[in-house]
Order: structure tokens, then sequence, then C-alpha cells
């Protein structure tokens, strides 16, 4: 069992046992690495600690609603840690739709194992991520630690947005073809 | 819900990053909760996400973080009952932008033909609601900035195609056109802007000032 499925089973249990041991392994592997992005985004230590441990709490809250069959854990925490960064940092709602509205379109036609987001692909996820050309891979992570928009990063570049936005859509598409070549 | 117009790759990955201002965000997160095509890029991005926080340098945190966490643990229980909130019939998240059912929205006139309703705003970034009357058409202009512009109710053409409920157009300082209403029905979009339109005859761009349009 990979170091990713294991995460992933940690955080089932904590949802369905509120099981403190898991929590505290998660705890270990994911706050250190909260802090990190935090602090990649402009927060200060002390800071990005206190947002992490919230995250943390978060995650202790909410772990009954994870489903591994829709993300990894990294990829979960990662969207709680997102959001009480937009709610703590910039102070700004978090717009999100509602898979139980009324007004919701539903996936007919759920495409099997054409998403990036199946939990078990984080691995290969990262491994495509790292023999991605160094220029498309910067753009990757500058949308994601920047907060900016990508008009802004092509300024600070110096490059046209129309050469960002060709690098970003080509490194999602080699990380999604990754994906699609597995059996 | 047939959606043949879909926000850029990059607004997507903004969305999913976090990095996009709350009115852009309301208006894609309108448009996911119609289109199940954008939600699964969305996925893939928020799945690049997880695995760049995999990636980062792990933060040595304070001795005592852990043990302070699991204290606080005993008095966080699962999570809170959602808040129960008025059903006005749009999708979330802009349902809750509202304070009305769309139909009964209380529209501040431009021109009689044209009349708009501000949600949220942040920075020089507007998110308003915008109606047109049947057959209207908004004179020709171009863009300052980016335009989002998500059809809820009817539908509009212009140089580019036609739009029905779902689609989102997207307008560039590079784009210049004249949308039209559909004949049948109102046309409500929800819309964002950055600047305001650039009108091509200075009449209507005195009116579009005078109001803030």
């Amino acid at each position: 069992m990979s170091e990713g499925t294991d995460l992933n089973s940690l955080l089932v249990l904590v949802g369905a046992a509120q099981d403190r041991a898991a929590f505290a392994a998660l705890f270990g592997h994911f706050a250190p690495r909260i802090k990190a992005y935090l602090m990649r985004l402009g927060a200060g230590s002390a800071q990005a600690e206190d947002l992490a441990q919230e995250a943390m709490l978060t995650v202790w809250r909410k772990a009954a609603l994870y489903d591994p069959a829709k993300a990894s854990a990294a990829t979960w925490i990662f969207t709680v840690a997102r959001n009480l960064r937009i709610d703590a940092i910039r102070r700004e709602r978090r717009p999100a739709f509602d898979p139980n509205d009324a007004a919701f379109v539903p996936d007919a036609d759920p495409p099997p194992d054409s998403g990036l987001e199946r939990a078990e692909d984080g691995e290969t996820l990262r491994a495509a991520m790292e023999v991605l050309p160094p220029e498309q891979a910067e753009i990757v992570r500058m949308s994601f630690y920047s907060d900016k928009p990508h008009s802004e990063i092509a300024r600070e570049l110096g490059l046209p947005l129309g050469t960002v936005k060709s690098r970003l859509r080509l490194a999602m598409g080699r990380l999604r073809q990754a994906m699609g070549g597995r059996e | 819900m047939k959606i043949s117009h879909h926000p850029s790759e990059e607004l997507l990955v903004s969305y999913a990053s976090g990095s996009m201002t709350e009115p852009v965000a309301l208006v894609i997160a309108t448009h996911l909760a119609m289109c199940p095509a954008c939600r699964r890029i969305v996925a893939d991005a928020e799945a690049t996400g997880g695995a760049l926080l995999e990636e980062l340098q792990p933060q040595i945190l304070r001795p005592d973080a852990l043990n302070s966490a699991l204290e606080r643990l005993n008095n966080t229980h699962g999570a809170p009952a959602q808040k129960s909130r008025s059903n006005f019939g749009a999708p979330e998240p802009l349902n809750s932008y509202l304070s009305r059912p769309l139909d009964e929205t209380k529209w501040i006139h431009v021109t009689p033909w044209l009349a708009i309703k501000p949600l949220t705003t942040r920075g020089g970034t507007r998110a308003q609601l915008i109606r047109s009357a049947p057959g209207s058409g908004v004179s020709l202009h171009t863009h300052r900035g980016e335009e989002l512009t998500l059809v809820l109710q009817g539908g509009f053409s212009d140089e580019y195609g036609h739009y029905g409920p779902g689609d989102l157009q997207t307008a560039t300082p590079e784009t210049q056109h004249t949308p039209i209403a559909d004949m049948d029905s109102y046309c409500i979009n929800l819309a964002v802007t950055d600047a305001p339109l650039v009108f091509k005859n200075w009449s209507v761009g005195v009116i579009a000032k005078l109001f803030g349009f």
C-alpha cells in the first residue's frame, strides 16, 4: 500500500470513527505542508501556523464528507486550506456550487477513468508534474502560489498573455494525458 | 441543458487555485453548477493543487502544535448543520446572493430596454444581473477589461454565435460586438466586468457612464 492510499484511509477513519491517532498522523503529514502553502502565498510564519491548525480542525469536523472515490486526501485537504485562505487572509466569500441544490445539473455521463481526481492517481500525477517542461511547470506553480490572475503572471514574467495561457493549457493537457495513459 | 460556450481553462484553474476575486468566482461557480464538463476540469486542477501541496518542503511547526490541536478536538464537533437558505430558483452560489426570485428582481433601468441589479463588488470588479428586453440590442461596443457574461434565462446572439442558458461569453479588449436578445423572452444574464464598456456611439456612452453600466 502506497503512502497516498494510506493517507486516504486515515482520512476515512477520521470521518467514520473520529479516530484521534489517525488524525494525529494526518496532522503530522499535512499541517507542515499547509503552513508551507500559506507562506508561499505570503502569510507570515505565525499566521500560517495558526491557519494550518485551523485547517486541520476543519478537516476533523468535515472528514465525514470525504469520499476517497472522488479525490485523494491531499486534494481534499488542499481545497480546505484554499477555502480557509480565501476566508481568513483575503476576507472574501468563496462562491461554490452545491451538489444538493435543486438547480444543480448532475453529471449524466461520468466518464470512467478520465479524471486526474481519482484518489489513486496522486502519485502518477506528481510524477507527471516532475517531467513537465520547466516553463510549463513554472506557470502551473505560479497559478497556485501567486494569488494573481494570469494577466499579472504574464506581466511579471515579461511574457505575452497568450504564451502564459498556452503553456498552462499544454501543462494541464499533459497531466490529463499522463492519467489517461494508465490502465 | 446544452452548453456550447465555456470558460477558458485558465479561468477554471484560477477558480480551483483560489486566485480569483469573489465577483468573478461567483460567475464561474454558477456556470459550474450547470456544467458537468467544466466541473471535471476544475476537479483535475484541484488534484493538481493536491499534488503541489504534497511536493512542498514542509515547514517546521511549534513543538506543541499537535498537542494543542488534539486538545482543541475535544471542543470540535461534527460539521455544523447547513444554514437553511431561501430558494429563489437560481443555482447556487448565485441563489445566496439574491434577496428575491429572479422574476421579482428590483431592477434599475439604464434604458427602457436594459436594466441592471448590482450583486457584489471587489476593487473595480463587479458582478451584476443584466436584463435585456426581447429583441433589444446593446449598441456596438468594446471592452476595456475582461467581461464574463453567463446566460441565466432567455438568450442572445452576437457576431460570435448564440448564447443560451448556461453559456458563458468571455469578452476581452479585443472583442467588438453587438449582442441582441432573443425575440421571444427577456434575457437575464449574470455578468462581471473589471472596467466600463467602451461604446462606439458617444450618446450611449454618456448614458452608460451616468448609470455606471
